[in-house]
């Protein structure tokens, strides 16, 4: 009686497709956030900027004004810089940094109000939503049960690269091809190490 | 007789052009004028004798903001703590801050990611006057950097004593804005801008060393640009 062999490789195929899937998620946020934190040095993964000065028309008289002394006065030139550029945001915080300087505090930008020059500056920046969720997840910024998942996510792709090596039979086993491109995927970290010189 | 319709070049193939060629105009510009003035940078040096451009560094026109957790830009929100190791612990609002003996200085700053600014006008007050008036005992040998969300950065006392080592609220004559550390922000020219914490809310004299949360996180504890100080 021969016995019956146990079917490994379409086991590990169907581990594999279904780890796959698993990894799916993660991996889209990974290797979105990678791409853009790795080219930080060129652009803010995270927000996009504002910043720019009009010139408003304000009362003359504001300029005579001790805003420093008087919060209602330094509110009336923040209202009134608002209405001068036709905005209706929510005015969060005003604040008089000497008598001819406001800060008017918006939801995500700030107005830098030169009384006297009558210039407004606004700064802020607004985030890039999905990227900057995916790159909070990936630096791992919240912790706690992230960490859990992020090596949950990490031995899964363990599985996933050592089962690819098995799943299926090459014409010369694990010496054709495929250990070919594995030796070769292998040697870029090892040769970057030794040209680079390492840390 | 042939369709003129159909002659020149179809309206997607002129679009993916011209997509292509604005794409490689801007990048291509943008690359030119760093490279320009890395090139230029490589050749000057400074007064103590080092190179202008700290090795593996590219010279940009602007202050980038490198992300991080922000702080509350409000000026009116505003609280520098400076305590630890003093005589005088004391704290500053914004509007007191500004009564400080201030100082404008042109400094270079350099970030780990491999991009300097150079000559970038930063107003503030330099962090070796509020030692003096809060009398940093004798045993203190540190300085943490507090900011905003429980950032530290952890720098050598006679380095954070250096003239050109500011609490600065201006740049370029202008506000500090909310992404590059607003309302205020110190400036450490002399290492790697991590240690430049934005978004400042204290300054703690110590007499240990107390690694700040990129020093935990693998990044090198002095930061040293001239010598490549960027990880552990």
């Amino acid at each position: 009686m021969t016995r019956k062999r146990l079917p490994i490789r379409r086991y590990l195929r169907a581990l594999h497709r279904d780890s796959g899937y698993l990894a799916v998620g993660l991996t889209f946020v990974y290797a979105s956030s990678g791409l853009a934190v790795n080219h930080i040095a060129d652009w803010d993964p995270n927000f996009t900027q504002i910043d720019r000065t009009v010139p408003v028309a304000l009362d003359p008289a504001f300029a005579r004004l001790h805003l420093t002394e008087d919060a209602a006065s330094a509110r009336r030139v923040a209202e009134a810089t608002m209405r001068a550029l036709g905005r209706d945001d929510a005015v969060k915080d005003v604040y008089a940094v000497d008598d001819a300087h406001v800060d008017v505090t918006l939801d995500g930008t700030m107005l830098y109000v030169d009384v006297g020059k009558g210039l407004v500056r606004e700064e802020g920046q607004h985030e890039r939503f999905l990227l900057r969720l995916a790159n909070w997840l990936h630096l791992n910024r919240g912790k706690k049960a992230w960490t859990v998942i992020a090596d949950g996510y990490a031995v899964l792709l363990l599985f996933l690269a050592t089962s690819g090596l098995f799943m299926l039979p090459g014409r010369l086993g694990l010496l054709g091809r495929g250990a070919v491109l594995t030796g070769l995927g292998a040697l870029v970290p090892i040769l970057y190490v030794v040209l680079s010189g390492g840390p | 007789m042939e369709d003129e319709t159909k002659k020149g070049l179809p309206r997607r193939h002129f679009l993916g052009q011209a997509a292509y060629g604005t794409t490689v105009l801007v990048f291509g510009s943008s690359y030119l004028v760093s490279q320009t003035l890395t090139a230029r940078a490589e050749a000057a040096t400074r007064a103590d004798g080092r190179p202008r451009l700290p090795p593996g560094q590219r010279v940009l026109e602007k202050l980038k903001p490198m992300g991080g957790d922000p702080g509350d830009p409000r000026a009116s929100a505003f609280r520098l703590q400076v305590g630890g190791s003093v005589e005088r612990p004391f704290s500053l609002g914004f509007a007191e801050l500004l009564k400080e003996p201030t100082a404008t200085l042109s400094l270079d700053v350099h970030c780990v990611t491999g991009w300097s600014l150079f000559g970038a006008r930063f107003k503030g007050v330099r962090v070796r006057d509020l030692a003096a008036r809060a009398g940093v005992k004798p045993s203190a040998r540190h300085v943490v950097f507090e900011a905003a969300h429980g950032y530290t950065s952890n720098v050598l006392l006679a380095e954070a004593l250096d003239p050109n080592v500011l609490v600065t609220w201006e740049l370029d004559g202008q506000r500090l804005a909310g992404p590059h550390g607003g309302p205020a922000r110190v400036v450490v020219p002399d290492l790697y801008f991590w240690k430049s914490a934005k978004w400042i809310t204290g300054i703690r004299f110590t007499e240990q060393d107390e690694p700040g949360y990129w020093e935990t996180r693998g990044y090198n504890n002095h930061a040293d640009p001239w010598r490549e100080e960027r990880y552990a």
